[in-house]
């Protein structure tokens, strides 16, 4: 077996276990959905909502986000420096201790057990786990750059490296604390810098985990498969390097209107504001891409995948930074409005981007063509549905849920108790469920073309062998 | 079996590749130019605008 041939079954297996926890991701989600106006749905004391949620977040974030980001940027790398990994049986420990780590994981959240810290709820043992399973990343990622067959480095490698550099930076601060017992841990930080580390970190992840190495996928991925190069290099440095500059500024507009003092709350804004500049450098840099030959549409069933993932990002990119400004948080923060617009960038983005690499790369993988296109585009279109109507009832009922709580008597008493507000969204939060539903059916049509795809390029590889 | 690994040259447009659409460096400038206005007004320091003082003139109203 070649040096490839041993890296890419790591990178398969990389994928398939990012799949693996997608689902279960998923349907986790889809459970809490129905609890929200369903509470016999609940059953105690391990499959309640405050635990399934913590649940739904974290594998979806870090069993199939960063299982693929691990996958695909293994398989990005070699292709770019033109050598396989520098340290193979090191990525194949990777990706056992990857496995037991999120199932250890998504078990001790179902017991109970977390940091109270949004996106960090992974006890200290787990932390540990995760930190070095990122330094073997780590060491992989660079030292297999220092050792490259290609003196140019293209964007995606920068884009990588960020990713690397910056998740290691954020998880370590934000997870300091001081364990009590195995189980149980302090934050190093309290009060409002408890506050401010964590938003700094929980608005990163967003940036390094959902952002950067999904760019990554993007510059990579959209030139190979419609074969169209990517419409400027120089575009893509300046949107590169000031997009790292300005995202680590920004956590404050998750804290608009609490303690943290107004001038941080300011800046933070500012920087928010400003990260509309490098996100739409890589819009525009993907529609002028793929603007050179609109043809490609048509013919490469995968144009579509990326170029609907990049216009998600880019209304996402508009959205965001928008929520960041005083007069919109005052309306849309603490309702529904923020899962709205979450799900448009994970599922609209992240996943819709994944998927299409995930396509590019598997047949690759087995020397053999798709399963079928025709399912691919199913796929595509059943998401897509699923995804606007996740996003754009929530938004309505959002809308509605902060108006309804901003109303006030003429002499200054509210107009609506907490509980006619919440009874309202009840409606919203059924069809959210469909969406949901909607939203996996696509995704079994994704699995199903990709299990199809390994099991041609399987029986060609008997056959020929 | 043939590893297809790149060559960078095949990602960068040649006759584009150094191109920055003007719309871009509006927004860009624009956005930079926008920060400093509202660092002035909203930083309690400088313009003595802040959170507390605005809530009341809304409650006041
Ligand atoms: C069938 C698909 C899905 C359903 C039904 C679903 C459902 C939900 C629900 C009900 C919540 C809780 C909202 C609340 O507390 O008000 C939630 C939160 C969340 N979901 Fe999903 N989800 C799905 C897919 C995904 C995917 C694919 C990802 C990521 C890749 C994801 C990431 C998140 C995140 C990060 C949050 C936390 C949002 C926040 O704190 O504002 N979800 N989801
Ligand atoms: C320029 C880019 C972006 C900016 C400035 C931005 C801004 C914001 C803001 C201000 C909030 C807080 C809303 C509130 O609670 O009032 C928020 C929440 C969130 N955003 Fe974005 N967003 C951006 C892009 C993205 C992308 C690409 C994703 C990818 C999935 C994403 C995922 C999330 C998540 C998961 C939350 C919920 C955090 C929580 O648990 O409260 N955002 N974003």
């Amino acid at each position: 077996m070649s040096d490839y041939q041993y890296d890419n079954q790591t990178v398969k297996g990389f994928i398939v276990s990012s799949i693996f926890w997608g689902v279960v991701g998923i349907l986790v989600g889809l459970l809490i959905s129905v609890q929200m106006w369903k509470p016999e749905m609940n059953f105690p004391p391990l499959f309640t909502f405050g635990r399934l949620r913590t649940v739904h977040t974290n594998i979806l974030a870090f069993g199939l986000g960063v299982g693929a980001i691990f996958g695909l940027s293994y398989y990005i790398l070699m292709r770019l420096v033109k050598r396989p990994l520098l340290f193979p049986k090191l990525a194949r420990v990777q990706l056992y201790l990857f496995n037991v780590g999120i199932l250890l994981g998504g078990v001790t959240l179902l017991l109970g057990m977390t940091q109270s810290l949004e996106y960090a709820e992974f006890e200290w043992p787990i932390d540990i786990a995760i930190v070095i399973l990122w330094v073997m990343f780590a060491v992989n990622v660079f030292g297999t750059i220092i050792k490259r067959r290609e003196e140019q480095m293209y964007i995606s490698l920068w884009y990588i490296i960020a990713t690397v550099i910056a998740v290691a930076v954020l998880y370590i601060v934000n997870n300091l604390s001081i364990p009590a017992s195995l189980t149980k841990s302090y934050h190093l930080f309290a009060g409002v810098n408890s506050a401010n580390v964590e938003w700094w970190y929980g608005h990163n992840a967003v940036g390094f985990v959902f952002t950067t190495p999904i760019l990554a996928m993007f510059y990579y991925f959209l030139p190979k498969s419609t074969g169209i190069p990517i419409f400027s290099h120089r575009l893509s440095i300046i949107a590169f390097w000031s997009l790292v500059f300005a995202y680590l500024w920004t956590g404050a507009h998750h804290l608009i209107y609490t303690p943290l003092p107004d001038w941080i709350q300011t800046l933070g804004i500012v920087f928010t504001l400003f990260l509309i500049a490098p996100s739409w450098g890589s819009v525009i840099n993907g529609y002028y891409t793929v603007g050179s030959d609109w043809s490609k549409m048509q013919t490469n069933y995968l144009t579509k995948f990326f170029l609907m993932g990049i216009t998600f990002y880019g209304l996402q990119t508009v959205q965001g930074p928008t929520q960041g400004l005083r007069v919109v948080s005052q309306l849309i923060h603490y309702t529904d409005w923020v899962p709205g617009h979450v799900h448009m960038g994970t599922m609209g983005w992240v996943t819709m981007t994944t998927a299409a690499s995930i396509y590019y790369v598997i047949p690759k993988i087995y020397n053999t063509e798709i399963y079928s296109e025709k399912v691919a585009n199913i796929h595509f279109w059943f998401v897509l549905i699923g995804q606007l109507l996740f996003s754009i009832t929530m938004w309505i009922t959002g809308i509605q849920q902060g108006a309804l709580w901003k109303a006030v008597n003429p002499d200054g008493s509210l107009k609506y108790t907490f509980l006619e507000t919440l009874t309202r969204n009840y409606p919203f939060w059924q069809m959210r469920t469909v969406a949901g539903l909607i939203f996996t059916v696509g995704m079994l049509f994704f699995i199903y073309n990709v299990y199809m795809t390994m099991r041609k390029g399987k029986a060609l590889a008997s056959t020929t062998a | 079996m043939e590893e297809d690994l790149d060559n960078i040259e095949a990602f960068e447009a040649k006759d584009t590749g150094r191109k920055l659409p003007v719309g871009w460096l509006i927004l860009f400038w624009g956005l930079i130019i926008w920060g400093v206005y509202y660092l002035v007004s909203y930083t309690p320091s400088i313009s003595g605008w802040s959170q507390s003082k605005a809530y009341e003139d809304s409650v006041r109203k």
